[in-house]
């Protein structure tokens, strides 16, 4: 690999402890994100992309359990961090973007003292320096007559406004990762495209490393470099990110694609793929693959112990993995799979 | 000929804001809505939250009154029908799978609860309807005595399904009903919904942000912006050559999951602005990129076209008038 | 039907009540304040099998007589005699008869006024929830000891007087809370469902909202029992709640506190009796209050 990474995340782990049994939301997860890289996560509510990032920020709850062979940070172990460590880092270094604006930021405060407050969490700054910064990164999120808002209340902005402000704060610090959860669910569609758009342009100029967790595969088309796409707990495909769209290996991915009306490809009307019952609870030690309940191409070899995560040997691109024993070259596969079935009927 | 299932004409809402201490104003959610949905047809209604689209959805189930205006329901106004004949004709499916069933009962007693608010049939023939509705709609057997709290989302939106149809309605208003749900589940709802519609004959309302969500089951679709219906026509007409630049602008924002697809720039200037201080003028001048600076900010445009209206004073894919902003979608 | 969706089925269907009371049943706090609320409401209604004193008898020979743990103590009087002679362990266990009657009473009018004006206000909004809000202001705004001092010295005392003062005073607490839990409520979207199959506002109220606050409910009433228990102990004392012959816990202390420095006991026994259940009761407040709030995440 080239120079040390941004972020190297190896064998991650959350284990929850409930009163009957041990919850497995993240099984065991890789992840690299290279310089001015955006990593999308992708997967469905349940998949364990939210607690990887909060992992990751060291955020997690107190009754979850966080085990990694590797957590490193610009090649500085966190494994054994504690958690005044973890501290200095969160807000400084690694920010963190969260999908409501509105809960995000604190109602009782203008967003200019909580801009502040998080400068001199980190820096020793003036209160007049701390304003400079404020007034410079709210401009460069393009919100209009920053001087105005930094008096200003949270519940007094819009929605995006409220966004672009929880980017401007993240920005503060000059961070070298962020981690953005879900960004721009909660906003209209048409603020969506802006943020978005925001959001890799300051990435491109600043070299940031991106975590993207999202489930919608459309924004992800638009920002990922790479996809890692997660179900139960695990990786379960890893690809350059036109790579997998154009070409999913893992039956999940393919069902996931296969499930979105695309106006202009799908006919109206046309019955749309999907992947047919819930995702399992995820406890006890997978002995088998975790998808195959759920998977239209399950055989007998999918049962018969936990699948690896292997290098698929493709020739549309190198560094693509996936956890399947089915070929990778697609053989034996149909987009009809997704649609037999159709609500049982 | 098709029959006209649902008449709204000038249809207003307002909603008075401020209390004791504020200045009193009022907040026009609706702002005067024509709209004519026949038998059978499905019409798509979008738009950013707060343009009024729930507001209209409330006023159509009469859980909220028209300040002013008139809404016919298969002929009749709205007001004439009462509590319980109205909601023979027309029920809802809400967003959020999670709060629109009461925690406290079962599958099998939500499902039914139409029924039996109304009275109809035993306790043995409301159970048999129900298991009938419940397959109907994809609903596991063994589920109907559960609660809800022990159903996925999908499940959850299918209970939410068969409770609006087990009474047989006319009309079904959809109000974002697989925005709360994962995709691979959203699909499971959308063919359902597509399949119960043409077998079922109904009308359908359908509110959603995701125009493909609306494309894939919409006959037509109507673009509302701060509380008026800015553009309607045929579905495909309006996905192929929007004319309103609202509607182009959202067209454009719809993310397709694909190589080489790049972040749409959609053109819009500004925020969506406050329906308590509307702009003057046409209300979409603020943000649009086609403002000529003078009659869009004087005059409000009237509707114009045919079978596909548009309230526009310099409408996109439109002769001369079309904008720069015009490169097809990437 | 396929294999659509058959995981997470459940074998036996639990409603969400019957789940609230499983967790409670493995909550220590919730089994302690039951075992002892339950214990002490037991011994006052078999209190006729447990002692075969009558509380209300006086014997002027057996004045005073220290309980049986002090030397002059006999096992015919568990816990001694008061001034005029009566068994005082009888006393204690028809006393207790007296004030959970007139807690539960209490908690029974109180909560169905405040939870019908908290539904109201929290339903209807607008005008109904301003004058339901005034009305709770001026209920908060009059001293519960006073009014129930200046009702009691105009009409008299008497057990259903009481409970009628006590139980029309201390409805606010329930009133605020189920207003704030039904507005919580009021824009669920299961509830404009209802509105929209046609259902009457009464069969919202009662089938949709009512099953829904029963936990913050609970809560409410545990306190206000417990509230309403000390009420009348305090009532009793000032010589203006239970009249003798009957007895009451409260009255007991009044009783006794001429011989506070002589025979401390006498104050000590009912005392503890009125610590101990109002401990018992809160613990059994606290534990559900423990159990509901997880709810629906389940």
């Amino acid at each position: 690999m080239e120079a040390s990474p941004i972020l190297d995340v190896r064998n991650l782990k959350v284990d929850i402890p409930l009163t009957d049994a041990v919850l497995h939301p993240v099984r065991g997860i890789d992840l690299t994100v290279a310089r001015g890289e955006t990593v999308a996560i992708v997967g469905e509510s349940g998949c364990g992309k939210s607690l990887t990032a909060l992992a990751i920020m060291g955020l997690l709850p107190r009754n979850a359990r966080l085990t990694s062979e590797r957590i490193a940070l610009k090649g500085e172990s966190l494994t054994s961090a504690g958690r005044k460590r973890w501290r200095q880092l969160r807000g400084d270094r690694i920010a963190m973007i969260f999908q409501d604006p509105m809960t995000a930021l604190d109602p009782c405060y203008r967003i200019g003292d909580q801009m502040r407050e998080i400068l001199q969490q980190h820096r020793r700054v003036s209160n007049k320096e701390a304003r400079q910064r404020s007034l410079e990164l709210l401009g460069k999120v393009g919100i209009p007559s920053p001087e105005d808002r930094l008096s200003q209340f949270p519940h007094q902005l819009s929605g995006g406004l409220r966004q672009r402000v929880m980017i401007a704060m993240a920005l503060l610090c000059e961070p070298e990762l962020i981690i953005a959860d879900e960004p721009t669910t909660a906003l209209d569609v048409t603020i969506q495209a802006q943020i978005l758009r925001l959001l890799r342009d300051i990435q491109r100029e600043t070299g940031i490393g991106l975590v993207l967790i999202t489930h919608d595969l459309g924004v992800v088309a638009g920002m990922a470099d790479r996809i890692v796409v997660m179900y139960g707990g695990e990786v379960v495909e890893v690809g350059a990110c036109d790579d997998v769209l154009a070409r999913p290996l893992h039956p999940y991915t393919e069902g996931l694609m296969h499930s979105i009306p695309v106006p202009g490809e799908t006919r109206q009307g046309q019955t749309l793929g999907f992947i047919p019952g819930v995702v399992p609870r995820q406890v006890g030690e997978l002995t088998r693959c975790g998808f195959l309940e759920r998977c239209p191409y399950a055989h007998a070899k999918c049962g018969a112990g936990p699948i690896a995560l292997r290098d698929a040997d493709v020739s549309d691109g190198d560094d693509r993995m996936m956890r399947c024993v089915l070929p990778a070259d697609g053989s034996g596969r149909s987009p009809e799979a997704w649609v037999r079935d159709v609500e049982g009927a | 000929m098709m029959d006209d299932v649902l008449v709204m004409q000038g249809v207003t809402r307002d909603y008075p804001v401020g209390g004791a201490f504020a200045k009193k104003r009022t907040l026009r959610a609706l702002r005067g809505i024509d709209l004519t949905v026949s038998r059978g047809r499905t019409l798509g209604l979008v738009g950013e939250s707060g343009c009024g689209k729930s507001t209209l959805a409330k006023v159509l189930l009469g859980v909220e009154e028209a300040t002013s205006g008139t809404v016919l329901v298969d002929g009749h106004p709205i007001e004439s029908y009462g509590r319980i004949e109205r909601a023979k004709l027309i029920q809802p499916v809400f967003q959020d799978p999670y709060s629109s069933l009461n925690p406290r009962m079962t599958v099998a007693s939500i499902i039914g609860a139409p029924l039996q608010v109304r009275g109809e049939g035993t306790g043995d023939s409301r159970r048999k309807r129900v298991e009938e509705v419940a397959g109907e709609v994809g609903l596991p057997r063994h589920l109907i005595g559960a609660y809800p709290s022990q159903l996925s989302g999908g499940q959850r939106q299918r209970v939410a399904i068969a409770r609006a149809l087990i009474g047989e309605p006319k009309i079904l208003i959809c109000d974002e009903p697989t925005s709360a749900l994962d995709v691979s589940v959203q699909s499971q709802i959308l063919n359902l919904l597509h399949r119960l519609k043409q077998e079922l004959n109904l009308t359908m309302i359908l509110i959603s942000h995701n125009l493909a969500v609306v494309h894939h089951l919409a006959d037509e679709v109507a673009v509302m912006y701060l509380g008026r219906i800015v553009e309607h026509g045929p579905s495909q007409a309006i996905f192929d050559r929007a004319h309103h630049p609202y509607s182009s602008a959202l067209l454009k924002a719809v993310l397709p999951p694909r190589p080489g697809s790049r972040l749409p720039e959609l053109g819009l200037e500004a925020e969506f602005p406050s329906p308590l201080n509307p702009p003057s003028g046409c209300p979409f001048h603020p943000r649009c990129s086609n403002d000529d600076g003078t009659t869009c900010h004087e005059i409000d445009p009237e509707p114009s076209g045919t079978s596909h209206t548009y309230r526009c004073h310099h409408p996109d894919n439109f002769t001369q008038t079309a904008a720069q902003d015009q490169a097809p979608a990437d | 039907m396929t294999n659509i969706e058959q995981t997470t089925a459940p074998s036996v269907a639990l409603s969400p009540g019957r789940m609230t009371l499983h967790r409670a049943l493995r909550h220590v706090s919730f089994w302690v304040g039951g075992t002892i609320v339950l214990a002490i409401i037991l011994a006052a209604i078999l209190a006729p099998a447990i002692t075969s004193h009558d509380p209300a008898i006086q014997d002027l020979a057996q004045r005073y007589i220290p309980p049986v743990w002090t030397e002059k103590g006999s096992w015919d009087h568990v816990l001694g005699t008061d001034n005029l002679g009566r068994d005082y362990f009888a006393r204690l266990l028809y006393g207790a008869r007296i004030s959970l009657l007139i807690g539960f009473m209490t908690v029974l009018i109180s909560g169905a006024i405040g939870t019908a004006l908290g539904v109201c206000a929290g339903y209807f909004g607008g005008w109904a929830d301003m004058i339901i809000n005034f009305v709770i202001t001026i209920r908060l705004t009059l001293p519960v000891v006073l009014v129930a001092l200046v009702v009691v010295a105009l009409v008299g005392s008497s057990l259903t007087l009481l409970v009628m003062v006590i139980g029309l005073l201390l409805w606010d607490r329930f009133a605020i809370v189920v207003r704030s839990a039904t507005q919580q409520l009021a824009h669920r979207e299961y509830i404009t469902s209802a509105a929209a199959i046609g259902s009457s506002t009464w069969r919202i109220l009662f089938k949709e909202i009512l099953p829904n606050i029963t936990g913050p409910l609970i809560v409410v009433a545990s306190i206000e029992l417990a509230h309403a228990v000390l009420l009348e102990a305090s009532l009793s004392f000032l010589g203006l709640g239970v009249q003798p012959p009957q007895v009451s816990w409260g009255l007991m202390v009044a009783e006794a506190k001429s011989q506070l420095l002589f025979r401390p006991w006498m104050i000590a026994v009912p005392g503890a009796a009125l610590v101990l259940l109002i401990f018992a009761i809160n613990l059994v407040g606290d534990a559900i209050r423990d159990v509901t709030t997880p709810e629906g995440k389940a």
